[in-house]
């Protein structure tokens, strides 16, 4: 129905436009507050991801700088690094061992153990292998190792506090948080242009060409719209197997096409019929370049707001993909991946990774949602109405 | 105009919704709360995490559907409530059965006027259970047209019967008149078991939930549809079941009832002997049992009062400080928390037969065992089991039988020494830090795994384990049913499983390592001559020092060849409401409200 | 127009065979083995080679499409591969819940949409709509995933207006306690996206001539909202609202798991993780089937309403 929408608004859009169109789209844009409000905090967003990418911000965000679930604090860089806390895996240890030890130390039972012999040789010597019935083939090799240097990896000095808190690793939530930005961000954009590529290339044939070609590629387009989407999900998701945020973006961008097909359909069915395209047409420009240099540019103001609209949809679906399982690999970060790893902590007032990812998506996309707004607005002069 | 005035209003009509939906909301709380004073007294209230499938013994496999039926029907043998290590108890038998021949033959003598649950099948009339209500519902668990997912523990054990399914084969009838040589009802009450080899475990497989006994009646009745219409001997009965939602049970009048009397088994037991002791059970009238995926969910529900028990899950930090002491809060309201170790294990194996970590050259073993100690248990139970679990030290987990406390596992946490074997066995460390096979081809581990958030936070630990021995590792993320495909055709790397015990004896976890298994259970593929051999002796022995012994040179066995990765065993916390009594954690019975009891002083 | 509802009709087929040749191309390929699952912790070949003979997955893939269309046609699609019960139950005390979330939903959400438009379209341009509308915006903009989570905590839980999660048996119960919280999240989900449509409604319908002659006649500019313009702007409101509920019915999943509601959504993500192929056939097929008619409902209405639409 949202299709339907667009079509309404570029109905009356003056298929011939100047140079100026564009330049007056801009000139109406820039009186929006709000729109160049948003376009500089969707712009700040985008300068971010640039530096997360090239590596020069949260280049970090693996490492586990802090103590597990490390609370938030602003100031949390001043406080000195302490030593692993103690109550962790170390200790852990040293009672797992304890408790052997009293278990060892029991009073004589008065039951006969018939395996005390072998259970001795069995516990005190790793080194005497070869007398065990079981052959230990790297027995050799490990005690020349040195098997016996129980030291573990020296322990590294982690941050009591962060500032915008730890994980339960210890990975910095504001670090997260930016590199989770670049995933999020690069996942809506690129699904939503491969989403729009392949509509507008599909709706464009169809549209043009009508006919059989319309027959066949409106029967696709009606296959992929009956069927459930969040079953056409499950199913590409299975399809495709491997994880990471190329899949992601494969998932949204090959079940999301539709609603761009059956705009992009309808304005090249409109525009088929203007003059300019049969005056092409009798000049005996080719079929490739009607399509796509003489009508696209007249469509390209619809398709970059769905554009817009489809990248909005698809960071906030990400983030149900992760619920389902099908988010970012293990060595990625994203902000549904982050949001699904803070499900259960808010309970436990662990609010910070869930109040970091939420609000950094919620920002950007109310931004890019009043931006996208503000360009329609600009570009579609007929919607503006005096008081 | 009419339009109009309809929509004209529309501004004030969600207002009037609101106040309309507030004076419901206040009206059937109202109502609500009237009639629960009429309704059966002592109500149990408890979710389950994942949904049943439904109420056929032999036809579920899964924990939750298995639970209810362990209420609804009844074996010939069960488990003593209190004793630790669990001792098997007699049910609908009157005695332990008869052992005979040399672990051969078992003969159980049924009680008499047991009668099944009323039903429409039966005519109207009773039903009392007889022994051949047994040998028809042993005999079910190998038809074909069941395809029962328990026909292992039974195949090729009882004479004759493997005779009948094989002739199902050729006739397509499983004809259940057949005369079975080794399943019979001597008379109305004695039923005989013969085994084609000695087992000393059958009296667990007579214990098992999937061999409870059915009326043939009902079954036929109902034909395909059995699974919705459970009607069996025990305390209780479906009242109503909305499937993948909510099930509820209620007290079965018919049931003969039983009194609590146990012996004290372990300290803690003597509280439970002195409030329970010679109650005339059940005294629960009815449990409501909600299906509760999220675990957000169930949790808040137990705080907001609308369960009686829960488990504690990710929220162990809430309840219990770093001493493992309940906080004040919870001790205030008189919450009580039962620890209990599952008799179960998590292990990742390897597959043996996979080019990259299969096989059993030295170098082979030095990689697995590497692998193995690179992987940090202690983190896994500190940061993703929030500290609810032991490590497992044999593939015998603690409580089962076989299992030795003083073993030493020999592949401990070491990540510097994992480096070093590495290096010495020639895994170099390429430029960008990861180290290749010997012979200079990549070295890519391919580890199988789930799509739950907690799939991902072990696959994060795994990455980060790998990455300090600089191997390099993957995540193939997969549906449970195509791992398990896969694996089973040995075409899995590594994946992580989990065995919870069906009876507890460690013959049934060692048996997942044994290389005639493979296909079946033993989902690495391992077949190690010197471990089948230490296998196959333990497998002719009763429970025994012997027969430890063998469990221990198995373990040794295994650590060596690094077949597994041994995981851990849980620890569930159970959370109990204060007017809920005599309760303790069973480690095979999960349907324990029979036992229970509520103080009506203290309930809500 | 009964041409064209036949020829519509006809449509239907085409797009049928292919919803069933893309569902058993997807299912069949990367829908997990079904036996796998009912064959339980230790199977052997033997069991699994029966399990799938009696499913019928062993059989060739025009005979199992055969049966599909058959099922398709006699709208008897067996019972369901994990748990026996006939699919036909198990949609049915599905759907009930689910409507019961939805209707009341997709009822307040329009009827509140439709409001706020109206408001807004009368202070087009001015402080009180792009308030209004970036309130919306800020609404729609964060994660249901993180509403669902804080609203059960803080709603519920905390301050107990709500039960934490539940379902009930009788419809006024669970309208009154279970479906309150689910329904308050929808709206502020939806509300956003469709007062941003709604809007756009109504925006293109001020714009219409009729409106100038109204304005030249002098009626109010309250009045021209209120009656001209909503009656006309009613017309893609109706269709777009016929056209969600199919989507909707599916697409609750979220909300269904975390507040216990045994619903369409829960069930499809249930049979899926249990390759039950019988149980997500037919909620495609009558999804698929729903989606057609609403499609076509909508084309009519507006057919209908506006004589000048081309019916093609």
């Amino acid at each position: 129905m949202a299709e339907r929408l667009h079509s309404f608004e570029a109905a009356a859009v003056p298929e011939k436009r100047g140079g100026g169109f564009w330049s007056l789209a801009w000139q109406r844009f820039r009186d929006d507050r709000i729109g160049v409000s948003s376009l500089v905090i969707v712009a700040a967003f985008f300068i971010m991801v640039l530096l997360s990418a090239l590596g020069v911000i949260a280049g970090n965000w693996n490492k586990e700088v802090g103590i597990h679930d490390a609370p938030p604090d602003l100031w949390g860089l001043l406080t000195p690094a302490v030593p692993e806390a103690v109550g962790n895996a170390a200790q852990r240890a040293a009672q797992t061992m304890e408790k052997t030890q009293s278990m060892e130390a029991l009073p004589p039972s008065t039951v006969v153990d018939p395996l005390a012999e072998t259970l001795v040789r069995l516990r005190g010597e790793d080194d005497a292998l070869p007398e065990n019935r079981i052959m230990d083939p790297l027995a050799e090799t490990l005690r020349s190792l040195g098997a016996d240097d129980k030291t573990l990896t020296v322990e590294k000095e982690k941050r009591a506090s962060l500032p915008f808190g730890g994980d339960r690793w210890g990975r910095d939530v504001l670090e997260k948080t930016v590199k989770g930005s670049q995933t999020s961000i690069i996942v809506g954009l690129s699904a939503a242009l491969l989403a729009t590529l392949l509509g507008t290339l599909l709706g464009a044939l169809a549209g043009y060409y009508g006919g059989r070609a319309d027959d066949v590629l409106n029967w696709v387009y009606n296959v992929f719209s009956a069927i459930p989407y969040l079953l056409l999900i499950l199913a590409v998701a299975a399809v495709l197997q491997q994880r990471g945020v190329m899949t992601v973006i494969l998932i949204l961008g090959l079940t999301g096409w539709t609603g761009v097909f059956r705009l992009i359909r309808a304005e090249y069915i409109k525009h088929r019929g203007r003059e300019y395209v049969q005056a092409a047409h009798a000049f005996g420009v080719p079929d490739r370049r009607i399509l796509f240099s003489h009508i696209l540019p007249n469509v390209s103001h619809v398709v970059l707001v769905k554009v817009s609209l489809l990248a909005v949809g698809f960071i906030k679906a990400e983030v149900i993909l992760s619920f389902l399982g099908f988010g970012v690999a293990v060595d990625e970060v994203s902000w549904g991946s982050m949001l699904n790893d803070a499900q259960r902590e808010l309970i436990l007032g662990k609010w910070w990774e869930l109040a970091a990812a939420g609000g950094a998506m919620a920002l950007l996309v109310t931004a890019f949602s009043l931006l996208t707004d503000a360009m329609r607005d600009a570009l579609d002069p007929k919607i503006r109405v005096a008081p | 105009m009419r339009l109009v005035r309809l929509t004209g209003s529309a501004v004030w009509y969600p207002v009037l919704w609101a106040i309309l939906w507030g004076a419901l909301s206040c009206f059937s709380n109202a109502a609500l709360s009237q009639p629960a004073k009429t309704e059966p007294r002592k109500t149990i209230r408890l979710a389950f995490p994942a949904a049943e499938t439904g109420f056929d013994p032999p036809r579920v496999s899964d924990y939750y559907s298995n639970t209810v039926n362990e209420a609804i029907f009844e074996r010939l043998l069960t488990y003593d409530y209190l004793a630790r290590p669990a001792r098997l108890a007699p049910m609908t038998a009157e005695t332990l059965p008869e052992v005979t021949d040399g672990g051969k033959t078992y003969t159980f003598k049924i009680r008499s006027g047991i009668q099944f649950h009323p039903e429409p099948a039966f005519g109207g009339k009773p039903r009392e259970l007889t022994a051949a209500d047994y040998v028809y519902s042993f005999k079910r668990i190998l038809d074909p047209k069941v395809r029962s997912p328990w026909a292992f523990m039974i195949e090729g054990k009882i004479i004759g019967l493997d005779a009948l399914a094989a002739t199902e084969k050729q006739t397509g009838k499983y004809d259940y008149d057949t005369d079975v040589e080794g399943l019979r009802a001597l008379d109305r009450y004695t039923l005989q078991i013969r085994l084609l080899e000695p087992d000393y475990n059958f009296n667990y497989i007579a214990a098992h939930t999937p061999f409870s006994a059915v009326a043939r009646e009902v079954v036929e009745k109902y034909g395909n549809d059995t699974m919705a219409h459970p009607v069996g001997t025990g305390p209780y009965v479906l009242k109503q079941w909305t499937r993948g939602a909510r099930i509820v049970l209620e007290k079965n009048p018919e049931y003969r009832g039983m009194a609590w009397d146990f012996a004290v088994s372990e300290d803690v037991d003597a509280e439970l002997v002195r409030i329970m002791q010679g109650k005339r059970l059940p005294l629960i009238d009815r449990v409501e049992i909600s299906i509760i995926e999220e675990e957000q969910s169930s949790w808040l529900a137990f705080k907001r009062n609308e369960l009686d028990f829960s488990g504690v899950g990710s929220f162990r930090s809430e309840v219990f400080d770093e001493k493992g002491e309940m906080r004040p809060a919870w001790r205030e309201q008189g919450v009580k928390a039962i620890r209990a170790i599952d008799p179960e294990l998590t292990y990742t194996f390897f597959n043996f037969r996979d080019p990259t970590v299969g096989g059993f050259e030295k170098e082979k073993l030095a990689l697995r065992r590497a692998i193995i100690m690179a992987y940090n248990r202690e983190e896994e139970i500190e940061v993703i089991r929030k500290g609810q679990a032991v490590l497992a030290t044999m593939p015998i987990p603690v409580g089962v039988v076989g299992h030795d406390p003083r073993y030493k596992p020999l592949n401990t946490y070491n990540p510097a020494l994992a480096n070093k074997l590495l290096d010495s066995f020639g895994f170099k460390r390429g430029k960008n830090g990861f180290r290749t096979m010997p012979d200079g081809s990549p070295l890519l581990l391919k580890y199988a795994t789930g799509t739950t958030s907690l799939d991902r936070q072990f696959n994060e630990l795994w990455k980060k384990a790998m990455d300090v021995i600089g191997v390099r590792i993957e995540f193939q993320p997969g549906k449970f049913s195509d791992n398990l495909k896969a694996a089973k055709a040995c075409q899995l790397q590594m994946w992580g499983s989990a065995w919870i015990a069906d009876y507890p004896d460690g013959d049934n976890f060692v048996q997942l390592l044994y290389g005639p298994n493979t296909g079946q259970s033993n989902n690495g593929c391992y077949e190690s001559k010197a471990f089948d051999a230490l296998y196959e002796a333990s497998r002719k022995l009763p429970d025994s020092p012997e027969r430890n012994h063998l469990f221990l040179e198995m373990t040794r066995q295994m650590e060596v060849d690094g077949a597994w990765v041994l995981g851990v065993s849980r620890e569930r916390n159970t959370l109990i409401r204060p007017w809920v009594l005599g309760y303790k954690k069973h480690p095979v019975m999960n349907a324990t409200w029979i036992y229970l009891d509520i103080d009506p002083a203290k309930a809500p | 127009m009964t041409a064209y509802i036949v020829r519509r009709l006809l449509q239907m087929i085409p797009t049928m065979l292919g919803v069933v040749l893309l569902l058993f191309v997807l299912f069949n390929w990367v829908g997990g083995d079904p036996a796998y699952i009912l064959a339980g912790k230790i199977s052997s070949e033997a069991q699994i080679a029966n399990i799938r003979h009696q499913l019928g997955v062993d059989r060739p893939a025009y005979v199992q499409i055969g049966i599909f269309l058959k099922q398709i046609v006699t709208a008897d699609f067996g019972a369901s591969w994990s748990t026996n019960e006939p699919v036909s139950d198990i949609l049915k005390t599905r759907l009930g819940p689910s409507l019961t979330v939805l209707v009341p939903l997709l009822v307040l959400g329009t009827l509140l949409a439709i409001a706020l438009s109206l408001v807004v379209a009368r202070f087009r341009r001015t402080l009180t709509d792009r308030m209004v509308m970036v309130a919306c915006t800020v609404g729609m903009s964060i994660s249901i995933l993180v509403y669902i989570i804080v609203f059960q905590y803080v709603f519920a839980f905390r301050l107990g207006w709500f039960p934490v999660q539940g379902w009930g048996d009788s419809l006024w119960t669970n309208l009154a306690t279970y479906a309150a919280l689910p329904i308050l999240i929808g709206l502020c989900v939806g509300l956003a996206p469709d007062l941003r449509l709604f809007r756009s409604f109504m925006l293109d319908e001020i714009e219409q001539d009729y409106v100038r002659t109204a304005r030249a006649k002098g009626l109010s500019e309250t009045r021209i909202l209120w009656v001209h313009v909503l009656r006309n702007a009613s017309i893609p409101i109706v269709t777009y609202v016929m056209a969600a509920l199919p989507g909707l019915l599916v697409g609750a999943f979220l909300i269904e798991r975390f507040f216990s509601i045994p619903g369409i959504g829960r069930e499809v993500l249930l049979a899926v993780e249990r390759s039950d192929f019988p149980v997500i056939k037919a909620i495609t097929v009558y999804v698929a089937v729903a989606t057609m008619f609403a499609n076509l409902a909508a084309d009519l209405i507006y057919k209908a309403v506006d004589p000048r639409v081309e019916l093609k």
